[in-house]
């Protein structure tokens, strides 16, 4: 019995993802499956998707249209709309609580307060009618118990915080410009002094000069404050500048994570290498991209083995039919490809591992 | 001037809108030229009028003042027919294919709509035949002929766009953000397309975007955009080598770069986008540039040459010879 | 030659998915089988009851009994059976709203068309000209018509019609407003459409749904139209069997014989209703965004 666990522990691909430095977990997410059931099929959203975030670590979700990002985001909150949408199994543990087996108004409690987020569109995530700093302090006053002043004074460090001039606090949002309007959806997240931050495509509605300025102030904030995030994103570039740890999500599945350095130097898994070469670089001038083939599955038939397969110019036939598992290939970097699992040997794919970037 | 290459050249191109609380100054004395079979990528931020510019080019929006020579011809100056002529020479393909394909229609309806609007084809057969053949083109499958834009993802539809322009065999094609709305992996297919297809057919593109990192690799010349003029113009590598303008600098030190080694060093800019609406005169930067000085307002600036093909409206420019230096 | 083969599959194809979409709705399937009772009736009326002996002559002895085995919806003040009545009114009242309603949607929907994509000027003209019918009651505005071309089946349909244009006008307008700031009709600009093709093409059959719900709800107010002028002598003169003209009778004769105006009321009802439920269907079948 001892010697059959000790065994187990000794393979890697059966244990959950343990982090290098080990911080404590603050959010843990495991098998989580989500569903949505539509009329005429479904569509498997999230498939047993692992994932944890350390105290004061910030983590980048990275994923194309549909691969499951946001949907994992608005489950750790709760916020999926049923119908359509189900969720079907797993565990999300966030600070030694099951968020999954919460009442309603403990993950009120939760939301805002412990856990805030951050939408991508900050033209619609304030409300026109309300001035910029009682939307704010409306935040305060609905998880901590203070006076209208202290409330007001509080919404104002606040605004200063994220470099908006107290005077501004009266102001309406349409007298605010995009970057200054997501400025302030950032302060209203980081009001209640939160443990963790979702960041849902922070800035992909930006213009690039502002999102440089919004990305700087929150790797300002996360030294300052030491809340966790999780930044969901489809930029590789943003991630790089702004979290220490990046997974790469395909087809509802976690397909690589690591460190950053560890990641963006060797990525093993053919999607990721496949996504790298598909941004052209400012560094060396090509003539070809090199996308990766074809589009994603439809999510409500997924392939039955590595749901990457399809397009995997290194797939065989095993890949078709086996499921493969999160395999560690050194450090903290875990992959989910048969290739890396020792199933069968890719030199090629070896190759371009090696070759890094 | 009368370069037999240039096949596009825009001279002091305005264009000015009435909004209620002034005019907006959107295009406001912009010159360049394109020379046939080459790239320009024309750069900036969100209401900078690059897309007017394109719009101004198809002769979709009416210009203010200046002139579009195309071959020689001025397209401000055309009649309808002119116009509809001209449609077979010059395309565009437009940003979101999402909202720029008619839901109501099939994809072959779609593609095949140019051929029978300017009577390239004589019978259904002839039609079906060359729509056929543009689908293979730009690489869709012909079992989606009869599909709808709905069920099309977002690198099909741009495709299906694609397609469209493509079909009266223009010599140019104004491309407006053709693939910032798809995913990165579909972005490189298409960019790879256009690529192949300007090879293939000696297209000429007019490249509007914001993104650098594209730009770069796509254009072979580019021309920086900001509230309505051009602040610096040069070959593609060049640019990003040794760019000038204080604003192409803070520009391309934004980019997020996808790298664990290299982290950015933002060139700072002071406060926010200012309005184009009646703008002073002077260089529109001015207010937030760190360099600015007493020249830098007061009377309107032109490009200036430095050589290489290198154009810049900083009126410090060469004096501000480093860049990207983090303040 | 697979292009020939692959278009008429398309043609066939496209009303088939229309077909297929109508069918999955249920309530629209029972919309369209009421509607093709009531359609069968009329189209057969001579069949099941003669229009001289039950619908026209009048029999005192007859008049005003209640629904028996003989006159299943009993008969009217001067002795006719309302069954008879009601399915030959159905030849007038049917075909006579839907060409009401079709004219107006026709011509309503071209104006509107033209005001929303048009310049301002052309706008305003044609808006401030449909504001002025808007603002004058349309029963009103149909006696004021009828009774200057003069009385007749045909100039009351007419009027019905022009009076039923300004609310189409204002709803295409108001569609094609948004619909042509949609980048697609900029596309069709760019590749030289004309505006003929642009409206006919692009907007209208974007604009479906609303003209749809306009001209199902309208085909209600016009039979009720019909009755009004009817009652006041301006359209369809009295032995003629008519269901507005039978329900504005039997009114009066509500508190005695309720079946006199019940009757009739319900026919209109039930045609209402189906059309309703068909249009809704409709809306709905034609949207290519909607799965199979």
């Amino acid at each position: 019995m001892e010697e059959k666990k000790q065994h187990k522990t000794a393979l890697p691909e059966k244990e959950p993802i343990p982090s290098a430095q080990a911080p404590e977990a603050l959010l843990d997410i495991r098998g989580l499956r989500v569903e949505y059931h539509t009329d005429e099929d479904v569509v498997y959203a999230v498939n047993g998707l692992d994932l944890t975030i350390g105290k004061g670590e910030s983590l980048g979700l990275v994923g194309e249209t549909g691969a499951g990002k946001t949907t994992t985001a608005l489950s750790v909150l709760r916020l999926i709309a049923d119908p359509p949408g189900k969720i079907m199994g797993g565990e999300i543990w966030f600070e030694g609580e099951d968020m999954l087996q919460a009442k309603p108004a403990r993950l009120r409690e939760i939301r805002g307060s412990k856990i805030s987020v951050i939408f991508q569109d900050p033209m619609t995530s304030l409300n026109p009618v309300y001035s910029v700093g009682d939307q704010i302090a409306e935040v305060i006053h609905q998880h901590e118990k203070c006076s209208k002043e202290e409330g007001r004074r509080k919404a104002g460090d606040m605004l200063e915080m994220v470099g908006i001039p107290r005077a501004r606090y009266d102001e309406y949002p349409h007298q605010f410009s995009g970057g200054m309007k997501q400025r302030v959806v950032i302060a209203m997240s980081i009001a209640c002094s939160p443990e963790l931050i979702l960041a849902d495509e922070p800035t992909t509605a930006l213009d690039v000069t502002i999102q440089a300025q919004v990305l700087e102030l929150m790797n300002e904030l996360k030294e300052k404050l030491r809340t966790s995030l999780l930044l969901i994103t489809h930029d590789l570039g943003v991630v790089a500048q702004v979290c220490d740890r990046v997974a790469i999500m395909y087809a509802g599945e976690i397909v690589e994570s690591g460190t950053i350095a560890e990641v963006f130097d060797h990525p093993h898994h053919p999607y990721t290498i496949g996504l790298f070469g598909s941004i052209p670089s400012l560094d060396e001038t090509a003539e070809k991209l090199k996308p990766i083939q074809g589009q994603m599955p439809d999510p409500t038939e997924l392939p039955e083995g590595c749901a990457f397969a399809p397009r995997c110019p290194y797939a065989t036939e095993a890949c078709r039919t086996h499921k493969p598992e999160m395999t560690g290939v050194g450090g903290t970097q875990m992959v989910r490809c048969l290739a890396h699992q020792g199933v069968f040997e890719s030199p090629e794919l070896m190759e371009e591992v090696r070759h890094g970037r | 001037m009368a370069d037999k290459d240039v096949i596009l050249e825009v001279r002091d191109l305005k264009k000015y809108f009435k909004s209620p609380t002034g005019t907006l100054h959107a295009v406001d004395g912009v010159n360049f030229s394109i020379r046939r079979g080459e790239t320009l990528g024309l750069v900036g931020e969100s209401g900078c009028g690059k897309s007017t510019i394109g719009r101004l080019i198809l002769g979709l929006h009416q210009a203010t003042s200046g002139e579009i020579l195309f071959n020689g011809q001025d397209i401000c100056k055309m009649n309808k027919q002119q116009l509809h002529d001209l449609r077979k020479d010059l395309q565009i393909i437009f940003q979101d294919p999402f909202s720029s394909l008619n839901p109501r229609m099939s994809i072959g309806e779609i593609i095949g709509e140019p051929l029978r609007i300017h009577g390239k084809v004589h019978s259904r057969t002839e039609l079906d035949k060359e729509v056929s053949r543009l689908m293979d083109v730009v690489g869709l499958s012909a079992r989606l002929f009869n599909a709808y834009p709905h069920e099309l993802d977002g690198g099909r539809r741009q495709r299906v766009g694609i397609a469209r322009a493509l079909s009266l065999k223009p010599q140019f094609i104004v491309c407006d953000e053709p693939v910032s709305s798809l995913d990165v992996s579909i972005q490189a297919q298409v960019l790879n397309l256009l690529k192949d297809l300007q090879a293939e057919f000696h297209l000429t593109y007019l490249f509007i975007t914001h993104d650098l990192s594209v730009v770069k690799f796509f254009s072979d010349k580019i021309a920086v955009m900001y509230l309505g003029q051009l602040v610096e113009t040069a070959d593609s590598a060049e640019l990003f080598r040794q760019p000038m303008h204080p604003y192409s600098q803070a520009l391309l030190s934004a980019i997020p770069i996808p790298s664990s080694r290299q982290k950015m060093q933002r060139v700072k800019l002071i406060g926010e986008l200012q309005s184009p609406i009646d703008p002073e005169p002077g260089c529109r930067f001015a207010k937030r540039c760190l360099y600015a000085q007493e020249g830098c307002t007061g009377r309107d600036l032109a490009l200036r040459g430095f050589g290489n093909g290198h154009f810049c409206a900083c009126c410090r420019a060469g004096a501000l010879h480093e860049p990207s230096i983090s303040e | 030659m697979t292009g020939k083969v692959k278009n008429k599959n398309k043609k066939k194809s496209q009303a088939a998915a229309v077909w297929r979409r109508l069918k999955k709705n249920k309530m629209a399937v029972l919309g369209l089988i009421i509607l093709a009772i009531i359609i069968f009736f009329a189209v057969f009326a001579d069949v099941f009851f003669d229009y001289e002996t039950l619908v026209i002559q009048q029999n005192a002895s007859l008049k005003l009994q209640p629904p028996s085995a003989e006159h299943w919806l009993g008969t009217d003040e001067v002795g006719r059976d309302i069954l008879a009545r009601i399915v030959h009114g159905a030849r007038i009242s049917l075909p006579v709203a839907f060409a009401t309603i079709a004219i107006a949607t026709v011509v309503g929907g071209l104006l509107g068309a033209i005001a929303g994509y048009g310049s301002r000027r052309v706008d305003d003209v044609i808006m401030r000209v449909m504001d002025i019918f808007l603002a004058i009651p349309s029963i009103l505005l149909s006696i004021a018509l009828v009774s200057a071309m003069g009385t007749s089946v045909t100039n009351m349909m007419l009027a019905i019609s022009i009076s039923n244009i300004p609310p189409f006008a204002r709803i295409v307008r108001s569609a094609v407003l948004t619909i042509k700031n949609e980048e697609y009709i900029e596309a069709a600009r760019a590749i030289g459409a004309s505006d003929k093709r642009i409206i006919l093409k692009h907007i209208l059959p974007n604009c479906m749904a609303p003209i749809i719900v306009q001209a199902t709800l309208s085909i209600a107010g016009s039979i009720l139209a019909i009755a009004s002028l009817s009652f006041i002598g301006l359209g369809i003169s009295p032995p003629t069997p008519e269901w507005g003209s039978m329900v504005s009778t039997g009114r009066q004769y509500f508190r005695a014989a309720w079946w006199v105006c019940a009757f009739p009321g319900l026919a209109i009802m039930l045609t209402i209703l189906s059309l309703n439920l068909l249009g809704d269907g409709l809306r709905d079948a034609l949207d290519p965004k909607l799965k199979n």
